[in-house]
């Protein structure tokens, strides 16, 4: 099935590496008829996904209360997934995802308990700052008069070598979408449908899309829908998932020195960041640790074929527990190796996450971060992805594998990088993480949280023509 | 060694009891499930785990009223005498207060050996039933767990000093350990081997029905094979009737699934109408139960690795079918394994209850149908009213790990033997 890449938001396709100046606005629809207004003549600002821009690249989605504040029919409004209309703040959802502590949603900047309802998100990306500086004004000055009002305006960095804040080189491992031109391994090419609505998926069914009633669709802008009478308002569009992650980049660097230390107290600094490259599975450059196990190679940095199940059944390279390992298991699920492989690509997220807030370090060097004095500036990772079932994607991934304590076989290890540690059921508020050794392993106990969550929502990111639709209701 | 008994009782509840009974149950529930006054489940160490679901009234597939019931099971260690003693002795006059808002309890003031003839004689035999624990008993699991958890404190606290030193240095640092412990002093000895009266009984059976089974194949072949064309023949005619699910059914459930480690499913479906697909049904459930022993012996049904217990009821006479779970994790990553992992041989299981996605021979099709297994699983799964847990907070696979972590403290090892044993801690 040809994939209609010029009705796809480009950035389903693309997570604009050469435009690496990016804002997203946070914004909430105070006057639904005006905010339609804008919507008509802003879409054609709109990136699809045959258009490489150079200069600028713009998109949009709206949450569930976004929708209803558009006007769209409770019908309608009822096709759509629960995950979208419950949001992540529920009490279900909260235990769920684990936001507890200071991570829980009552606690949060925008999108919490305590905050205005989250409408709609503006995502805008430039080639540098000044380009983008100029954009983000350009559409900040029609918000009032348009019916929007603009709830948090989230910035971002890049940082050095294109790392995240602790310092370790981010966005490596991205699912490959079948029927792009992009060419992968077999075990990484995905089906469209599990990104993209509209195709089939990796079941080989069509995830089910939000439709709405043929005879609203008055200017016949969408498909026909698989549901009898119903025009299909999914099409081309995806669920974006924006969680606004802060990071505590000195208590990280302080907590593995601390843990590695030699005996007369002084700081080992290889020993310091292996036990955090074990942490992620990777070396701060991007180099897979079940690879290397000894250190980084240059030509190592992009690596993401490799396996867990022959090379490191025991866990001696790449502790069982760490990030890479249970955010994307591979082969190393508890089941015969093909199964494993399968069952983990049904649980794949693209994703589009950007840094915000100035690095620690410039250099973002773990010795740089540790001697840094000034450490109370926010700083973090807007964690965005993407996918067609928030359920079976990254709700899955974030429950069943990353906070889970006894993800395949362990007992009580969370993430050591994003778990969350204070579920009021927890016996212990701190984190564990072991690490595998050919005899006894070596245990680190009380890892504080290095993540805390300060925002997030749930939206749909429709495809072209359905944002027509949207703006003409 | 520690045998595992499934017992089930399914009632109707008296007309206008329902709800008074469902308040109850929310009050066990409210109360804290472990030490409430009515049923103090704790108390009853021989239970595993133990459930109260009210099956709401309804139609079977003839559209026959079904009126509405009470389920109580249990997953207790064996003997049965035992465990309903212990039950009755604990929590006695909290089961006689449900019990008579049920129908054919007997009247009048609380009487321990009426409640326990009601329990034995209104009692079902489960048509298939799953462990997925071993042969263990709710003490050895809690104490195998006590236990892996101490050795695992007593080796952070000697990081230092038994990094260095060869493997069965310190793994007799740690048998010491534990022999000096008295909370652990239950390690001392290993959990006696199965007798050899048993093993012979246990795989004579087997045996004696692979020889059965050899010696008839001449008739059961052609018999197999008639019989699935009229199965076929009545797939391709069956209607596929549609399930009905709303969005507020799944947050109703889900919302109740508020443990860290565990989770349960009640599921409650009409089985499909005819005479044929009640008879193949009670066949692969009995014979699966039958074969499940020695194929699901490592703690995975079909290679589902989460599970705990499991079991399937036909109740009605052979009109309703339902299947309480004990697993890992919760409803939606269970469901997924089903699909990802076992699809044909639960779809083997399933297919004849009604609204079960469309099948070709009883395996083929079926869960392959995610969206429509997942639809089917959720319209089918009910509220479980009260759920009790004994070992809360260990998964099917620790509890294999730790009897693995205790079994390395008896005996000889080589220093290979000694260094894999302490990788597994």
């Amino acid at each position: 099935m040809q994939l209609e890449i010029n009705d796809i938001q480009g950035l389903v396709i693309r997570g604009y590496s050469n435009l690496p100046a990016a804002d997203f606005l946070i914004l909430s629809i105070t006057d639904g008829a005006a905010a339609k207004k804008w919507l008509a003549d802003i879409q054609k600002d709109i990136t699809p996904g045959h258009h490489k821009p150079k200069e600028t690249a713009i998109h949009i989605a709206f949450s569930f209360e976004g929708l209803k504040q558009l006007g769209l029919d409770r019908k309608a409004l009822d096709s759509f997934p629960m995950e979208l209309e419950d949001g992540m703040t529920t009490r279900h959802k909260q235990q769920f995802l684990g936001d507890f502590g200071n991570s829980a949603p009552d606690n949060w900047e925008w999108g919490g308990r305590a905050n205005e309802p989250v409408h709609m998100l503006l995502m805008i990306y430039a080639k540098d700052a000044e380009t983008l500086n100029a954009c983000t004004q350009t559409y900040m000055a029609g918000f009032s008069q348009n019916g929007l009002k603009l709830l948090q305006h989230l910035g971002t960095t890049v940082l050095y070598e294109r790392k995240e804040h602790f310092g370790f080189r981010d966005g490596i491992s991205q699912p490959t979408i079948k029927g792009l031109s992009r060419t992968d391994t077999n075990e990484n090419c995905i089906e469209p449908g599990e990104f993209i609505l509209g195709y089939p998926n990796g079941y080989n069914q069509f995830t089910p899309s939000p439709y709405v009633a043929a005879a609203m669709d008055h200017k016949n802008l969408l498909p026909q829908s698989s549901v009898n009478g119903m025009h299909d308002l999914g099409k081309n569009g995806t669920y974006l998932v924006f969680r606004q992650m802060k990071q505590d980049v000195s208590l990280f660097w302080k907590y593995m020195d601390k843990a590695t230390q030699n005996t007369d107290g002084t700081n080992n600094e290889p020993a310091m960041i292996k036990l955090a490259a074990q942490m992620v599975g990777r070396w701060p450059n991007g180099t897979p640790i079940v690879v290397c196990p000894d250190g980084e190679m240059p030509h190592m940095q992009e690596d993401n074929n490799f396996d867990f199940r022959n090379s490191d059944p025991h866990g001696l390279k790449c502790p069982f527990a760490s990030h890479i390992r249970r955010s994307n298991p591979k082969d190393s699920l508890d089941t015969d190796r093909k199964t494993s492989i399968s069952v983990s690509n049904k649980h794949r997220i693209l994703r589009r996450g950007r840094s915000y807030g100035p690095p620690l370090a410039e250099t973002l060097k773990p010795v740089d971060c540790l001697n840094a004095t000034k450490c109370d500036d926010d700083r973090g990772l807007h964690f965005i992805c993407l996918g067609a079932d928030i359920g079976r994607q990254f709700e899955f991934v974030q429950n069943a594998w990353i906070n889970n304590p006894k993800f395949n076989g362990l007992y009580e290890e969370r993430d050591a990088i994003t778990g969350n540690h204070h579920n009021p059921q927890d016996p212990r508020t701190t984190g564990v993480f072991a690490v595998q050794h050919p005899g006894l392993r070596v245990r680190h106990t009380d890892i504080p949280e290095f993540v805390t969550i300060r925002g997030g929502a749930y939206f749909f990111m429709p495809g072209i023509k359905a944002l027509q639709y949207l703006s003409s209701l | 060694m520690t045998q595992h008994g499934a017992y089930s009782i399914v009632v109707d509840i008296k007309s206008g009891m329902q709800q008074p009974l469902y308040d109850l149950l929310q009050k066990i529930d409210d109360s804290g499930v472990e030490d409430n006054d009515i049923i103090p489940f704790k108390k009853i160490t021989t239970i595993h785990f133990a459930r109260f679901v009210i099956l709401d009234a309804c139609k079977d597939a003839y559209g026959k009223d079904i009126p509405a019931q009470l389920a109580f099971t249990t997953n207790y260690d064996l003997p049965l005498n035992n465990h309903m003693q212990q039950m009755i002795s604990v929590a006695g006059r909290g089961l006689w207060q449900i019990f008579s808002m049920c129908e054919k309890f007997p009247q009048g003031a609380y009487n321990a050996s009426m409640l326990e003839l009601y329990l034995q004689n209104q009692s079902l035999e489960a048509d298939t039933f799953y462990v997925g624990v071993g042969y263990r008993s709710v003490q050895q699991i809690h104490e195998e767990h006590v236990l892996r958890n101490a050795i695992n404190d007593f080796a952070d606290r000697n990081r230092q000093s038994i990094q260095q030193q060869p493997a069965n240095t310190t793994r007799q640092q740690i048998i010491d350990y534990v022999h000096s412990n008295a909370d652990l002093a239950f390690a001392r000895t290993p959990v006696p081997n199965a007798s050899e009266k048993w093993n012979v009984s246990f795989y004579g059976k087997l045996i004696g029905l692979a020889i059965l089974f050899i010696v008839l194949l001449p008739i059961i072949i052609p018999f197999v094979i008639v019989w699935m064309l009229i199965v076929l023949s009545i797939e391709i005619r069956e209607k596929q009737v549609p399930n009905d699910l709303t969005k507020d059914h799944i947050r109703e459930l889900v919302n109740r699934e508020t443990q860290l480690v565990q989770a349960q499913f009640s599921a409650l479906g009409n089985v499909k109408p005819g005479k044929v697909r009640l008879a193949t049904m009670m066949f692969l459930l009995r014979m699966t139960n039958f074969l499940a022993p020695y194929l699901f012996s490592k703690g995975k049904l079909s290679g589902i690795p989460t599970v705990h217990f499991a079991r399937w009821l036909i109740i009605n006479e052979g009109r309703q079918m339902l299947f309480l779970s004990n697993y890992d994790g919760n409803s939606e990553n269970y469901l997924r394994d089903f699909i990802h992992i076992a699809a044909k041989q639960l779809t083997l299981m399933f297919c004849h209850t009604e609204g079960y996605p469309k099948t070709r021979l009883m395996m083929f099709g079926g869960a392959k149908d995610a969206e429509g297994f997942m639809e089917w699983a959720r319209a089918k799964q009910i509220i479980t009213n009260v759920w009790y847990s004994a070992n809360k907070e260990v998964s099917v696979d620790n509890v294999y790990s730790n009897s693995k972590i205790r079994n390395g403290l008896y005996g000889t090892m080589s220093e290979t033997e000694a260094s894999e044993w302490l990788r597994s801690i």
